[in-house]
């Protein structure tokens, strides 16, 4: 877990660093930093608030990286490094999305490690992954000398679906996105996520963001109740 | 595109019967009672009734366990065989149903024909006059389609606990939890969490708790079942582990599985479904340790 944390640390505090120069992507995509703050609720844990750092590189036409973190009143720690290569087509981008997510849940002293591969689509109004993810559980307190070893899920299917009202690269959007990840969580294939997203660029280096999200559960068993909810909001500078 | 129109309209009337396995209705609101309510209900009616404490007249005694018997009117060949062989063994003993009694709406009556043989108290307050007690969870396909309070008229409750005994000798603890929407709801929770501190203190000789849906997604075999949610699996596979609980019994994916974690060992039943083929029931034998194995139903 620490060489985790180590490799973390180490692309966190390095990539930031390349961002210098602007270098537009698809919809106008810069290097950019995001801070955000959360009120979060779920059955599980209640009420808890979440504190987000993410960091955008794109770092050529063909390859862009994110580093993610965020930091829970419920005691999880989450980080996340994604890479991924995109190629231009005539209409929109294709995209190859790569994504480690580690979730140190540590009010309940494990950890659960989320590997994904994806292929996506984006266009102006739309967006669209599909892919599978492996998940490896493991608790902090194992011993060696018993036969217990990792939980894992090898093949999980990964979704998301999202729909803009304006052109990604349009000064203010909102967007409908279902899925089954977000910036944050990795959920089993039947537990659904839908999300609504909110931005406005207020002056030419700052975008203002509202995120807000419900997850149900019980969707699949044909009994569908609420289960958690989050509101998310801070500011993107974009260099 | 008159065909198209067609099957949408087939669809949409399909997706919104009640007779129905295909109504969707239940994938955005709640189609009966929650979880919170069946727990308040169960809770009710296990405080009326009393403590289940089970003599077993000796240390050492075995469990019948079977899941998702999904039966109907027209076939139940396998929840027959299971509880005939239930019945005729001639030892201590009881029974687990962990859930998918039935397969859809309609199907009560005939579940009730079965499970309500002479000798049989389900979920009842058992006593020696009941020597043969079988004690049942709810799965999805008995609660949906607002069938909760058949399923409560039949069976009292979906959360409860109860205890085995030799004489004065206490042995085993067993706890039952409403998993049949995916997730236990924050009072089961707390019920769940308040037991176990108080019940992990007392000496039992094993701890187990059987529920139907499943925690792992570890195959491929799972595609067609949900789990819980991500944070309420840390919380649970935590809290189980933390109060030394040993097994945790489940159904609901029709494909027999064995994963320890933290300590605790989850396994998965095969279904009791008789279109299904090489499907087994457990038998586990109760003692000083736990051993179990897995018998397959007669295939025709």
């Amino acid at each position: 877990m620490r060489k985790h944390f180590t490799l973390l640390c180490v692309l966190l505090v390095a990539f930031p660093m390349l961002a210098a120069v602007h270098q537009p992507g698809f919809g106008d995509r810069r290097y950019s930093v995001t801070g955000m703050l959360e009120y979060s609720y779920n059955k599980t844990w209640g009420h808890h608030g979440n504190m987000d750092i993410q960091a955008l590189m794109p770092i050529n036409p063909h390859f862009e990286m994110e580093a993610k973190v965020q930091l829970s009143t419920a005691n999880v720690y989450t980080g996340v490094v994604q890479l991924r290569p995109k190629f231009q087509v005539p209409v929109g981008e294709l995209f190859i999305e790569t994504d480690v997510l580690y979730k140190a849940v540590a009010r309940n002293r494990l950890g659960d490690m989320t590997a994904a591969l994806g292929v996506g689509y984006r266009m102006d109004y739309v967006s669209v992954t599909l892919g599978l993810f492996c998940r490896v559980l493991d608790n902090w307190d194992r011993s060696i000398h018993t036969d217990e070893t990792y939980v894992v899920e090898p093949f999980n299917l990964l979704y998301r679906l999202e729909v803009f009202c304006r052109p990604q690269n349009n000064p203010w959007n909102l967007s409908f996105m279902f899925s089954n990840v977000d910036d944050y969580q990795m959920e089993r294939m039947w537990q659904p996520l839908f999300s609504i997203g909110a931005w406005y660029d207020v002056a030419d280096h700052w975008r203002l963001n509202f995120w807000a999200q419900c997850k149900p559960t019980g969707m699949f068993h044909l009994d569908a109740t609420f289960y958690g909810a989050t509101f998310r909001t801070g500011f993107t500078y974009k260099f | 595109m008159k065909k198209i129109i067609y099957w949408a309209v087939a669809l949409a009337l399909v997706a919104c019967s009640e007779d129905s396995t295909l109504d969707m209705k239940g994938m955005f609101s709640p189609q009966g009672e929650t979880v919170n309510t069946r727990f308040e209900q169960s809770k009710a009616h296990n405080d009326s009734v009393g403590e289940i404490h089970l003599d077993m007249l000796s240390d050492e005694y075995s469990i019948y366990v079977c899941s998702d018997s999904h039966i109907t009117r027209k076939t139940h060949k396998n929840l027959d065989y299971f509880i005939a062989q239930y019945l005729a063994a001639h030892i201590p003993k009881m029974a687990l149903h962990l859930g998918d009694l039935i397969d859809a709406q309609k199907n009560y009556p005939c579940a009730d024909s079965i499970l309500h043989q002479p000798g049989i108290a389900v979920n009842h307050q058992p006593t020696l006059l009941h020597p043969f007690p079988l004690f049942i969870t709810p799965g999805n396909h008995d609660i949906y389609f607002k069938q909760w309070p058949i399923y409560r008229e039949a069976f009292q409750t979906s959360v409860y606990w109860f205890d085995t005994k030799n004489g004065t000798k206490k042995l085993d603890l067993f706890i039952c939890l409403d998993s049949a929407e995916g997730e236990l709801g924050d009072q089961q929770t707390a019920w769940l969490k308040k037991l176990l501190e108080a019940k992990s203190k007392e000496g039992y000789r094993h701890i187990i708790v059987f529920t139907h849906t499943h925690l792992w997604k570890l195959d491929g075999s799972q595609g067609h079942t949900s789990n819980y949610a991500m944070e309420a699996t840390y919380e649970l596979t935590s809290l189980l582990s933390q109060y030394g609980v040993e097994y945790v019994w489940s159904g609901h994916q029709h494909a027999r599985q064995s994963v320890t974690f933290k300590g605790v060992q989850y396994i998965v039943l095969n279904a009791t479904k008789d279109s299904e083929k090489g499907q087994s029931y457990m038998k586990v034998g109760m003692g000083d340790g736990i051993s179990y194995q897995f018998i397959d139903y007669p295939n025709e």
